[in-house]
């Protein structure tokens, strides 16, 4: 009983929203055309999963989101490991450049370099999610404990294994907290550049409603990515409590 | 100035250079249409910079970017402070929140044009909504981690909620809350260049796909090079702005994070 008032209690908010905004539009205190009830926003995005064209979307969204930041994890972790070790006055200065700079404005370059498929919006994810991880692995890499390493090197392990054996995990809450910032990040990036570009994927969706002013469609698919960012969060929370079992 | 200070210095610019460097190197090796030297685009620079009509469009994005900003700061940063002080108040709000979070600010465009019409208003607003949730964030945590007992003084001495928020709370969380702040500068020049990229009526992003349209790649990568180096000079301005308004807070601060850990 505790637990489901537990659970309730931070919901009553979302819920109260959602009876005003569901009232709002069935009352007409909103034409509907211009804001549709929630209620139907969900019908909708509930009968359009099921179907072909609609999944189809979805999949190249998600292979660009996942694609763009499998990318970045690899290389913003190495990246980041190998500058822990040599001071990394280099990296920060470069990223200090680089770091403040929209990258959506890049999309275009990519466009030109890419193409309109896949490789352009993976570019434009990376671009986004490359720093947030980087910077994470850095600093976290920056604060391990220098008697760890120590032990390690004592122990006879070598200096780039203790990289990955030592360096690594110690390393992992810092990670996991920039990939964090980094998932949600690349859910909103690869949505907008889809909308801009609008040749396939959820973005294109919600660009091709808006051409024919069709409302409920054009949420649906602002809520399913929404839903993904969200999803994706607690999958990494799920992924942390598993990593990160042995420490406190 | 030690060789390490001059070397901090330079960094920046030396940075800029390679990076230039690589692009011309890039580019000649790989020869595509869509991708014109460094130099090419470089030399484009002066023509968007001296036409009035480009500049114009360019200095209308920032008005409505700053409208953005202010009216984010009016909002949020007095809710997020009051939120830090105000628990229950803290966990009506953050629910919404966590749930606002993942929407893509700028995708919201298309909806707020039919709400609000095509003007700035729309723009506006959308550019509101990006910095809002950041600003929110930060305020929020930086007047929830303030001591209660300096709050509880000036109670003490007669000093009322209103007055309390303004005179105690601010300034104890103003660290955090530029730190948001320089997040939602940020956030505010990529919803608005998104924005402009989705809505295609005017502003930079607009006048960026306008090159693209028409082909003249060298335009494409000025214009970006002009985004890039608006997001950098606003970023490195705002850094020296936050220092010196909070330089008190810097090294208690990391005193402060490095003793709880």
């Amino acid at each position: 009983m505790r637990r489901i008032l537990e659970t309730l209690v931070p919901a009553a908010p979302l819920i109260l929203l959602f009876v005003v905004w569901e009232s709002a539009a069935r009352l007409g205190w909103a034409p509907p055309n211009l804001l549709p009830a929630p209620s139907l926003v969900l019908q909708r995005l509930l009968e359009l999963l099921p179907d072909g064209e609609f999944l189809h979307h979805l999949g190249q969204t998600l292979i660009r989101l996942l694609g763009g930041f499998a990318i970045a994890l690899v290389v913003g972790v190495s990246l980041g490991l190998l500058a822990s070790r040599t001071g990394g006055g280099a990296l920060i200065t470069v990223v200090r450049v680089l770091a403040p700079i929209p990258k959506i404005a890049l999309y275009p370059a990519f466009v030109l370099i890419f193409g309109y498929d896949h490789a352009s919006k993976i570019a434009l994810v990376v671009a986004d999610t490359l720093f947030p991880i980087l910077l994470a692995t850095f600093h976290g890499a920056r604060a391990v404990e220098p008697k760890l390493l120590w032990s390690a090197w004592a122990a006879g392990s070598g200096r780039f294994a203790s990289l990955f054996t030592v360096t690594l995990p110690a390393t992992l809450p810092a990670i996991l907290t920039g990939c964090r910032v980094a998932l949600l990040i690349a859910c909103v990036t690869v949505f907008l550049a889809e909308m801009i570009s609008s040749t396939d994927g959820l973005g294109h969706l919600l660009s091709l409603a808006a051409r024919s002013f069709r409302m409920v469609d054009m949420f649906v698919p602002l809520l399913l990515i929404s839903l993904i960012g969200l999803l994706l969060n607690v999958a990494l929370q799920f992924a942390r409590k598993h990593l990160l079992r042995g420490q406190s | 100035m030690s060789a390490q200070a001059i070397l901090q210095r330079l960094g920046a610019p030396l940075t800029v250079l390679v990076l230039l460097t690589l692009w011309e190197l890039a580019a000649r090796a790989l020869a595509l249409d869509g991708f014109p030297t460094a130099t090419e685009s470089l030399a484009q620079l002066p023509a968007i910079l001296f036409d009035g009509q480009s500049l114009q469009s360019i200095g209308a994005s920032l008005a409505r970017m700053f409208a953005g900003i202010g009216l984010a700061l009016l909002v949020a940063v007095p809710a997020g402070l009051a939120m830090g002080r105000n628990p229950t108040l803290a966990r009506m709000l953050n629910p919404l929140l966590s749930a606002a979070y993942p929407v893509p600010k700028a995708a919201l465009m298309p909806m707020v044009m039919l709400w609000f019409g095509v003007g700035d208003l729309s723009k506006i607003l959308v550019i509101f909504l990006g910095v809002s949730l950041p600003l929110l964030y930060h305020s929020y945590h930086g007047a929830a981690r303030l001591d209660d007992k300096l709050l509880w003084s000036a109670a003490a001495m007669g000093m009322r909620a209103p007055a309390r928020l303004l005179r105690i709370t601010l300034p104890g969380a103003l660290p955090e809350v530029l730190l948001g702040c320089r997040v939602g500068l940020a956030m505010a020049l990529i919803v608005m260049i998104s924005s402009e990229m989705i809505a295609r009526q005017s502003g930079a992003g607009d006048l960026l796909f306008n090159a693209l349209d028409m082909a003249l790649y060298p335009d494409v990568y000025a214009m970006i090079v002009i985004l890039a180096a608006l997001g950098f000079a606003l970023d490195w301005a705002f850094e020296h702005l936050r220092l010196r308004l909070v330089h008190w807070a810097e090294p208690r601060q990391d005193a402060a994070s490095g003793g709880n850990s």
